[in-house]
């Protein structure tokens, strides 16, 4: 299916390209590059939504606007691109928060050159990641994007800025290493030697293969997602960036992971993913409540947020584990609202940091007096992240719940302690986020604010909230907006690795797994079920 | 023309929230020429749009079938739910009666905010709440009833939290906010639970469903606990009724809907989630039980509050806990005329003391004294709006007990508690009144006069009101059970009943009156043991057993999860890293450049290679 424009690869590669000419850009004090690289961002942004809008067909469940050349031949890394269901959300979030990353990183002085550059970069490792039908070019783009990050936090970060950055490239370079060996090992493997993804999921392997491999896909994922419990790079990362990159961080870079888990590892090798999925629920509830305990007793607000994010990727892992179309689906509208959320949020953060100059809750104090419109956007986010009906986040995580609750793959014993243990945590959420607002916004104003020049929120930083705020409210008011993009894809998906789960179902015979899934009753079920098919057939 | 009408009644509710949304220029102060005002009339006029779009719609639909409308909500792969309304008499009528008193509020706030620079604000606030109430009445959908009692939730945080920089009003906004979400969560797990046991969250479907469905005791006893802790928490019932006493603190306008429709939205999705809930006697045992005791104990604890607004707020939770013994009991129709006529009265009784608070600045019982004289018309709001709330003979909730007392299913400790509550509800009452409006002038009453007009005139309408309650309930033939018939059509006329309650009721004054209004009384009462008189006016100390258990134990879990996190599991990271600069640091000094030295160490490992592969074979697969 070879469409005759290539609209995929000038996604990927406009924001790069426009990148290059920022060093020869006449610019005295940084007010050119801004506005370059803003209208960059927001042509790649048009682009993206026209391309989504009119060239992608929301009922089709395989690949589209396809596109394939080889690149270097003799690895066999070939430029493939494809969109469908699962990316297509992310690369949308992709275009809107980094190009108001942009927009909120209206302020740098330092080396501004270089900085728009970097997030430029960023912008097309980031929708490469999403688009790349190449296992290998998937690599190449996930790697691609850690770069940038690295010189981001570590250049413009706070006081701990090399230890955090440090910390982020090891990690993630650490764990991106298990990519490369999966990948070249699904390559090698058989008698066809391909990165090409649609190919690999057709490609069986032997069951101690594909345990290895999605083991190897799931260290990598986990790392990045971030799961407990290797976690510890991200309050750092994100407590030392600067405002834009921590939008980036938490918007984007945590999406590459839950993506990457649907992509890899339920897609291409469903058959491991049910040794796995119950251990994911777990990893996701762990998430979900450890995430919201530290979260509570963190006292600076950038990890605060930080943490929260972890809890709620929780549930990215939960629907993920889920086997129903319900729990992947609601995992897909959980990325894409948290990304909006937490962008939001820290961006919030970032415009009160700005006006105080301290990240400590225990300084500040009564904030609503100077800053009323913050506050109300703030209390507006807040009410987003903790799921309020009516936002994003409250259906993302309302159907990652229906989702797993209804999984006939589980017992209903274990599915009711994972429900209401992640109940809990997002009562925790509660606590935790009204808490912050009340010791920054209520009560009397802080005496170590005694100095600040107040300002209330700017004509700039006001679109920046409402264009976030905006389709958390109307996806929380009318989800089908998200979900009519990605249904039939996740339908085909969670389709996929049930038909599989029969086959593999019976071998099993750990205790573990007797006691968490429902196989051997369900495995009778469905092959009954399946052998009434071929007699009626 | 009247058919469009009510087939568009489902705007009904977002007339508020168009008002409240139509309010944001004065509210971010975009405009500041005009001053708030125009905000404000703004939304009062969108109320009243709807008030009267609502009334058309009621008369035309008046002894029709109810109509229902499904928009649906999310349809992923199998699932569809869908947000269904229904317009039924019932559902229109309270419908009106939520944007009756929104409008009584409103013109109340005018006056009472009048000084208030965030006036629009609090209109802006007021019309969200409004609009989740309305919705309310009509959904019938647990999912959309759901996420409608989520966003009163968050709109009685926004208006308890109103004065922002009050330390009180902060904490009583949070706590309220996480109060009612702890209920809620509860509900959602319920919620979800039912969607899957069921396959549809619609109430229609799920009565239907709940005769039929022969769920395991456990699991129906688990999911109606889970539903029924929703309401709980709305209807601020034990355990989780601190909220409403501590969110007093918010303006008086916001406190009339909290203490009269809002309290009543908990008890309304109870009372359509009845067929579920009695799926279960423990479920039902459980309703009754914390119903009676929030009934008895609240009324006790009101007894010793000083604050104006805490005495009454916490009759409120005593009301509800009756109306949750009645759902408990199976008896809606009771319920629901419980509901209406207590929220009638009892907003009147707000509008009044509201009227006390605006002119005094005060709300401590103590230093008010000898209002009666200098604010009649308040005085006849305070006191028209006590009398229809206790069971005195021809107002409303005399008439609404009398109806329960008659039930013939009604057992007998139930009336014992009626007679009960009604008892300590007149005491309290009459204290208050004694207090505020009785005795001689204290400083701070000396010089108050009577309301202006905004306040005024709410205040008047619902005092009539309430005292045409009992024409209300006798022209709409409410007091007849729509369920059983009560003697074909005809109230049963039980005199020794009916004079039962009224003495209760009569008791009660009289004692107030004896402790109070006699000569030489002394004020204030103390109770003989202090003990007693602490416990009750600090309720129970429940807000510190709170704060001692839950509250310090989550902190506490919290604060070592960090420390677990920070020390161990980053620890563990850093230690590596640490480890791996030592180990290179040390090692570089093995590089010795011998040769004797490299030959031995690489024959070492070799022989302790072979070695372990010898030993283990047989274990190793090599």
């Amino acid at each position: 299916m070879e469409t005759a424009f290539p609209w995929l690869t000038i996604l990927t590669l406009l924001p790069l390209v426009a990148a290059l000419p920022i060093p020869l850009l006449p610019d005295q004090d940084g007010k050119t590059v801004r506005w370059y690289a803003l209208g960059v961002g927001l042509v790649e942004f048009a682009l993206l939504a026209w391309t989504c809008l009119t060239q992608y067909d929301g009922h089709e469940s395989g690949f589209q606007l396809v596109e394939s050349y080889p690149w270097i031949p003799q690895i066999g890394l070939n430029w493939s691109l494809g969109m469908d269901g699962i990316s297509m959300p992310l690369v949308m979030l992709t275009g809107l928060v980094t190009t108001l990353a942009i927009a909120a990183a209206w302020n740098v002085t330092k080396r501004p050159r270089l900085f728009f550059f970097l997030i430029l970069a960023m912008y097309s490792a980031q929708v490469g990641v999403f688009l790349a039908k190449d296992l290998l070019l998937f690599f190449f783009m996930w790697e691609l994007e850690l770069v940038p990050v690295y010189l981001l936090i570590a250049i413009w970060g706070g006081a701990k800025r090399r230890y955090a950055a440090t910390k982020f490239i090891l990690y993630t370079a650490l764990g991106s290493l298990f990519i490369l060996v999966a990948a070249l090992a699904m390559a090698f493997y058989g008698n066809h030697y391909t990165f090409d993804m649609d190919e690999l999921a057709m490609k069986n392997f032997p069951l101690a293969l594909e345990l290895l491999l999605y083991a190897g896909f799931a260290i990598a994922f986990a790392v990045k997602l971030p799961v407990f419990p290797f976690h510890t790079w991200l309050p750092d990362a994100h407590g030392e960036s600067p405002t834009p990159v921590s939008m980036l961080l938490a918007g984007i870079l945590l999406k590459m992971a839950g993506y990457g888990l649907i992509r890899m590892n339920i897609e291409m090798l469903p058959n491991a993913h049910i040794y796995f999925a119950p251990i994911l629920a777990i990893l996701g509830v762990v998430n979900i409540v450890y995430g919201a305990l530290n979260a509570f007793a963190q006292r600076n607000l950038k990890r605060r947020i930080a943490y929260s994010s972890i809890s709620h990727m929780g549930f990215v892992l939960l629907g993920i584990a889920a086997f129903t179309d319900l729990g992947i689906s609601g995992a897909v509208l959980q990325m894409v609202s948290h990304g909006l959320i937490a962008a939001a949020m820290f961006f919030l953060v970032g415009v009160t940091y700005d006006r105080t100059h301290t990240l400590a809750m225990d300084d500040m104090g009564g904030l609503a007096q100077q800053m009323p419109r913050t506050f109300a956007l703030f209390v507006a986010a807040s009410m987003a992240s903790l799921a309020l009906p009516g936002m994003s986040g409250f259906v993302g995580e309302l159907t990652v719940f229906l989702g797993f609750s209804s999984s006939d793959v589980y017992s209903p014993a274990f599915r009711a302690t994972v429900t209401v243990l992640a109940a809990a945590g997002v009562v925790l959420s509660a606590v935790y986020l009204l808490s912050m607002l009340r010791e920054i916004f209520y009560g009397a104003q802080s005496e170590k604010l005694a100095g600040v020049e107040w300002s209330d929120l700017k004509p700039r930083e006001l679109v920046i909230s409402l264009c976030l705020l905006a389709p958390i409210v109307a996806i929380g008011v009318y989800p089908k907006l998200a979900t009519q993009a990605y249904d039939t894809k996740v339908v085909e998906v969670a389709t996929r690795v049930r038909n599989n789960f029969p086959v593999v179902a019976r071998t099993q015979n750990s205790r573990f797994y007797a006691a968490v899934l429902n196989a051997p009753k369900l495995a009778d079920a469905t092959a009954t079920g399946a052998a009434a098919e071929v007699a009626i057939d | 023309m009247i058919d469009l009408l009510l087939k568009t009644s489902w705007l009904v509710p977002c007339y508020g929230l168009f008002g409240g949304l139509a309010t944001l220029p004065w509210s971010t102060r975009a405009i500041t020429r005009t001053g708030p005002r125009p905000a404000a009339y703004l939304n009062l006029m969108m109320t009243c749009l709807g008030f009267l779009h609502g009334a058309f719609a009621f008369r035309s639909l008046w002894g029709q079938p109810a109509q229902s409308l499904t928009v649906p909500w999310l349809n992923v792969g199998e699932l569809h739910l869908s947000l269904i309304l229904e317009l039924s008499p019932v559902s229109l009528g309270a419908l009106e009666l939520v944007s009756g008193l929104s409008i009584i509020a409103q013109v109340f706030a005018l006056g009472y905010m009048e000084k208030d620079w965030a006036l629009a604000r609090f209109f802006g606030f007021m019309g969200v709440f409004e609009a989740a109430i309305g919705g309310l009445a009509l959904s019938d959908s647990l999912l959309l009833s759901y996420g409608l009692l989520e966003l009163l939730t968050l709109s009685t945080y926004l208006l308890v939290g109103f004065w922002y920089a009050q330390p009180l009003a902060v904490t009583a906004a949070r706590d309220a906010f996480l109060t009612k979400r702890v209920g809620d969560i509860l509900l959602l797990m319920g919620m979800v639970a039912l969607s899957n046991l069921a396959g549809s969250l619609d109430f229609t479907d799920l009565a239907r469903w709940a005769p039929t469905a022969h769920l395991p005791m456990w699991q129906a006893t688990l999911l109606g606990l889970a539903l029924l802790a929703g309401p709980v928490g709305k209807c601020a019932q034990f355990p989780l009724h601190l909220w409403l006493d501590e969110a007093m603190e918010g303006p008086n306008p916001a406190s009339i809907m909290r203490n009269s429709v809002v309290v009543a939205c908990g008890a309304y999705v109870l009372v359509k989630l009845e067929p579920v809930l009695s799926m279960s006697p423990v479920v039902q045992g459980v309703a009754i039980a914390l119903g009676t005791m929030t009934a008895i104990g609240a009324s006790l604890v009101a007894i010793a509050q000083v604050d104006l607004k805490r005495a009454l707020s916490h009759t409120t939770s005593a009301y509800l806990g009756l109306v949750f013994v009645a759902v408990g009991l199976h008896q809606s129709d009771v319920a629901l005329l419980l509901l209406l006529t207590h929220a009638l009265s009892k907003s009147t009784m707000f509008l009044g003391v509201g009227g006390v608070i605006a002119t005094t600045t005060c709300q401590d019982v103590r230093e008010l004294g000898g209002l009666w004289s200098r604010m009649p018309a308040t005085t006849t709001a305070f006191l028209v709006g006590a009398a229809g709330t206790v069971g005195l003979l021809p107002l409303g909730m005399f008439w609404a007990m009398y109806r329960w007392m008659v039930e013939p299913t009604v057992p007998r400790w139930t009336l014992l508690l009626l007679l009960a509550v009604n008892f300590l509800t007149a005491l309290n009452f009459t204290r208050v009144f004694a207090l505020v409006f009785g005795g001689v002038p204290q400083p701070k009453t000396r010089r108050a006069p009577e309301v202006p007009w905004p306040m005024a005139v709410p205040m008047v309408s619902m005092t009539v009101v309430t005292l045409l309650v009992p024409l209300m309930l006798e022209r709409w033939q409410l007091l007849l059970s729509r369920v059983t018939t009560v003697t074909e059509g005809v109230l049963m006329l039980d005199v020794p009943l009916m004079v039962a309650l009224v003495m209760s009721g009569a008791a009660g004054v009289a004692l107030g009156a004896w402790c109070y209004l006699r000569r030489g009384a002394v004020r204030p009462v103390r109770l003989p043991i202090a003990a007693v008189q602490d416990l009750l006016s600090y309720d129970f100390y429940i807000d510190r057993i709170y704060r001692l258990t839950v509250a310090a134990g989550v902190g506490a879990i919290a604060q070592i999860t960090a420390w677990i996190d920070r020390y161990v599991v980053d620890g563990l990271v850093n230690a590596v890293g640490v480890a791996a600069i030592f180990g290179g640091e040390g090692l570089k000094y093995s590089t010795t450049g011998q040769l004797q030295a490299y030959v031995l160490v690489f024959l070492l490992g070799v022989s302790g290679f072979v070695a372990i592969a010898t030993l283990s074979r047989g274990v190793m697969p090599f």
